[in-house]
């Protein structure tokens, strides 16, 4: 004989209301992934001091910077954070106006290989067939030298007139791994249904990756157009460390160059001015590698630590 | 309270669960809310017998199942209550207070469990013949590698599997009714008291499932074990079962015969899920008798 | 160490199907693409250096004949020495004279090491940076992949935060600048580090040779940018090991295996460790085609002979048959680790067997 074992609380209960649908855009996922994550967070904020330090700074500093001969390798101070470089300059101050250019290119390569990968990358994808295999083709091919070797080796045979063309180049050179990932991301978003649905619906290649596809992957670009900013602003500064870049003007890139060639190894004063560049570097590449993480994590629900 | 009646005579139970309660976190942090998942469960299981666990999806079961072989996942506990378990020779074991070693000892040759879907419950980079030395190693390392090969080929004709051809092969060769079949033989390897089985048959297509819960049958009559299974398929409650257990919300509303259960439900949602079931042909399942 | 010191992006080899393929079949088209892919980037180095305008061919025809006087014969015979093929013929026979030369193992001569090969220049310094990248490469392999173990079974503890702390910031700073770094501080102003002895690859006066001593001494030489290369490559090694592992420990027959009462050290190598590997494995074997083209900028500021070294001064002096053998080295070098890690990657993962080799 069966018995009721617990008469009071089975009040058959509705389901729980469905979870607020997830924004898509990658904006609003990118302050989510902020949000979420601490570091994530600094890293922004660092970004950004950054960048303002770099772009809005400049207006404030002297235009030509006074070079003092009485004060080479001059040690640091509270005025002078970094003391003074090989020609008596404050060395701060370099470092203030030397970002711009490090950005901007760093910025405009990582914008042009993020467009070519995800261009081809989607019609690749999206296309299949013959089309697919040129662009994978190619993409083996490109991947196969390393950016730094076939930069090195260009720069033997031609002259980089400026820090412009120095940005196309790496942009150019710095697309295949994205688009591969870019590649097998569309692959899987091509067979989910709405896909499906707006085939069906005849409404045209480029709309359907417009629309459907390449919005689902708005993060994972924006993560990856992060690492390509990293990526490029490395090969440059390794560029200009070898005085394979064009060395005009003022950048961390050419402070280095001139502070280890000119014996920072050498002189106990120099530190400041080597410091100075590296120092900007690196934090700059932290910044950048906190936020993508970050970014990762939102992507990949499992990294996070919760 | 729940249905204590024993079979016949007055054998002691093999399991005797009472008041449990099992909590997952939702976060990491102290202040995130915690879910009861089992909330408040009791209930004997007598040598010999079977017990089917229906209810819905998230009602509890599976987290009841895990909690008797205490493989909870990080995020989960059993907060309070009690689990107590006999061995053969009559000697009682306080499953909660097992340390490491012992609990490792316990599993699988006092109590075994077989998974749901038995796609993902080999390691992939193993052979079967690995898995189940593995296995018996794990326990008995004295055994010498020609009496577990004889072992592990024992238990693979008791599931109508061929020995030869199985244990040397990779797991992604065998096809999924297959690998439920070597799962279920796996857990007969150390010949254990109790067996949980969650969802054996969910994944698998009709005709499999029909094979498979032929064999459960058939291993339960000849070999000497207890059974809880896991299901939200009535049909396999009715067929395997000799009482069942209805859960809802964490907790077992209703728990009785068989045929109780099915004929004269009592509890309200125990007659909605059976209702719930489409029929067919008939209205009813023909009850097998149990010996 | 590849040039690029992104973020390890997820390997881009979804779990595989247990695909079928023919053994040979599938052999010999892979043998035949990376062929394929050594022989357009040969093809573009001829034409970087043959066939753009102002090509440096060219302008080394125009330069004896301006500086010396020799007629354009002559400066043509002379260009056909250092390039192993020669300026006077068309085009197209020098392109094919090129291959040919190539098939033969024949680079061309230095420019400004008259005399010697190219292939004796990369021989003189390859082994350097095969030796200082290639171990460092196993040694932070291998630590990373057992931090990013410990880190995933110690998830959300101090250990896991700092580890990730510690990987990120390794890993975001340029590897050469650390080595300058490390130069500038330990070695000048706290005049730590005996940097001076420190550079090149050996000492003046140790003979190569396969002595304890030599091994000794070569090994105190690459110890910054083994180092240096360890440090900053342990972060991506870690971090993906880390999130492959999170994911093979919650796959059911991790469970499973627990449910079986086997023992938390047989299931961490056994079960999890090896399933957790897998996708690593292609990203291991990788880098180790990338070992020989990725180290110029740390052999530079640490003044390691390595091949990076020898490319940092062909560059410099425009020593074009160095450049172009050193760009097909490097290039063969990573198309063979290719075809080397797609073909071993059944021997690894059961799941991906080529056919014919069923039990």
């Amino acid at each position: 004989m069966a018995s009721i074992v617990d008469a009071g609380s089975t009040n058959l209960q509705a389901p729980p209301p469905p979870e607020q649908g997830k924004e898509a855009g990658a904006f609003r996922l990118a302050l989510r992934a902020l949000m979420r994550s601490r570091t994530g967070f600094v890293g922004f904020l660092v970004f950004t001091g950054i960048v303002l330090v770099c772009f809005i700074g400049p207006f404030f500093t002297p235009d030509n910077l006074p070079s003092d001969t009485s004060k080479i390798y001059g040690p640091a101070s509270w005025s002078h954070p970094f003391g003074f470089d090989s020609e008596g300059r404050d060395v701060f101050v370099q470092v203030v106006d030397g970002g711009r250019t490090v950005i901007l290119v760093g910025f405009l390569a990582a914008a042009i290989s993020t467009t070519i990968a995800v261009v081809f990358g989607a019609l690749a994808a999206y296309l299949g067939g013959r089309v697919d295999s040129i662009i994978v083709t190619a993409t083996d091919i490109v991947l196969t030298v390393p950016s730094i070797v076939l930069l090195a080796v260009l720069a033997a045979f031609y002259r980089v007139g400026s820090a412009w063309a120095l940005a196309v180049i790496l942009g150019v050179l710095g697309w295949p791994g994205l688009l591969r990932a870019v590649r097998a991301q569309v692959f899987s978003l091509k067979e989910r249904e709405y896909v499906e649905a707006a085939r069906l619906l005849d409404l045209g290649t480029p709309r359907i990756v417009l629309r459907e596809i390449l919005p689902n992957m708005s993060s994972f670009i924006l993560m990856n157009f992060v690492i390509g900013m990293t990526n490029a602003i490395y090969a440059m500064a390794g560029l200009y460390l070898l005085g394979l870049a064009p060395m005009e003007g003022s950048n961390w890139g050419i402070m280095i160059n001139f502070a280890w060639t000119r014996g920072a190894i050498f002189f106990e004063g120099s530190l400041g001015y080597i410091l100075g560049p590296v120092l900007a570097i690196c934090i700059l590449q932290l910044s950048l590698v906190t936020m993508a993480r970050s970014f990762e994590e939102i992507l990949n629900p499992r990294l996070r630590n919760n | 309270m729940d249905d204590r009646k024993q079979p016949s005579g007055a054998p002691e139970p093999v399991l005797s669960v009472r008041d449990l309660v099992v909590e997952y976190r939702t976060g990491q942090r102290p202040s995130d809310p915690v879910h009861r998942a089992v909330d408040g469960v009791s209930f004997d299981l007598y040598p010999g017998e079977s017990i089917a666990l229906i209810g819905e999806s998230g009602c509890g079961k599976t987290t009841l199942g895990l909690a008797l072989l205490r493989l909870l996942p990080r995020l989960g506990r059993i907060a309070s209550g009690s689990i107590t378990y006999r061995k053969r020779d009559g000697s009682t074991v306080d499953v909660l207070a097992l340390n490491e070693s012992r609990l490792r000892q316990f599993r699988w040759s006092e109590a075994a469990m077989v998974f749901q879907g038995a796609m993902n419950s080999f390691n992939p980079v193993l052979r079967i013949w690995d898995q189940m030395l593995d296995t018996i190693r794990a326990h008995d390392r004295s055994m010498s590698k020609k009496e577990a090969w004889e072992r592990s080929a024992e238990v693979l004709r008791e599931v109508e599997l061929e020995p030869e051809r199985v244990l040397k092969s990779y797991p992604h060769e065998l096809s999924g009714g297959m690998r439920q079949r070597v799962l279920i033989a796996m857990s007969m390897l150390l010949r254990p008291q109790m067996l949980i089985l969650d969802e054996p048959t969910t994944a698998l297509d009709i005709l499999t499932q029909r094979a498979i819960v032929d064999l459960i049958h058939d291993l339960h009559d000849r070999l000497d074990f207890a059974m809880i299974f896991v299901s939200h398929d009535l049909a396999v409650a009715a067929e395997l079962a000799t009482r069942v257990a209805t859960m809802y919300d964490g907790k077992i509303v209703e728990m009785g015969d068989v045929r109780d259960i099915f004929y004269r439900p009592q509890h309200e949602y125990t007659r909605s899920l059976i209702n719930a079931v489409p029929t067919v042909t008939e209205d009813r399942k023909e009850v097998p008798s149990h010996g | 160490m590849a040039a690029t010191q992104g973020l390890d992006e997820p390997v881009d080899a979804p779990s595989r199907p247990a695909r079928r393929r023919s053994t040979a079949r599938y052999v010999v088209g892979r043998v035949l693409k990376a062929l394929f892919t050594v022989y357009v980037v040969a093809t573009a180095t001829f034409f970087l250096v043959r066939l753009l305008p102002g090509n440096p061919v060219d302008v080394y025809i125009n330069q004896q004949i301006a500086l010396y006087g020799l007629s354009y014969q002559e400066a043509a015979n002379q260009a056909a020495g250092l390039f192993a093929f020669d300026p006077n013929e068309s085009k197209l026979k020098q392109y094919l004279d090129y291959l040919a030369g190539l098939l033969r193992g024949d680079l061309g001569t230095s420019l400004l090491s008259p005399g010697t090969s190219v292939a004796d220049q990369i021989g003189a310094y390859l082994p350097w940076t095969l030796f200082s990248v290639g171990i460092a490469l196993v040694i932070s392999f291998i630590l990373g992949i057992g931090i990013g173990m410990a880190m995933a079974y110690r998830r959300g503890k101090v250990f896991d935060h700092a580890m990730t702390l510690f990987g990120s910031v390794t890993h975001s700073i340029p590897n050469f600048l650390l080595a300058m770094m490390i130069i500038v501080f330990f070695g000048v102003q706290l005049s730590i580090l005996p940097i001076a002895d420190m550079r090149g690859a050996y000492s003046p006066g140790v003979t190569p040779a396969f002595s304890l001593e030599f091994i000794l001494d070569a090994a105190y030489h690459a110890a910054l940018p083994m180092f240096v290369y360890v440090l900053t490559s342990l972060g991506g090694w870690m971090l993906v090991m880390k999130s492959s592992t999170i994911e093979v420990l919650g796959e059911d027959y991790v469970t499973v295996a627990r449910a079986r009462g086997l023992t938390d050290r047989r299931i961490q190598v056994q079960y999890v460790g090896r399933n957790a590997m897998l996708p690593l494995f292609t990203s291991f074997v990788l880098s180790l085609g990338f070992v020989v083209g990725g180290s110029i900028l740390v052999e530079q500021v640490t003044q390691y002979q390595g091949i990076g070294f020898l490319l940092y001064e062909a560059v410099q002096r425009r020593d074009y048959p160095v450049l172009q053998g050193i760009l097909l080295i490097v290039t063969v070098s990573v198309v063979l680790a290719n075809l080397v890690a797609d073909l071993l990657y059944s021997r690894v993962d059961p799941r991906v067997r080529i056919a014919g080799e069923e039990a």
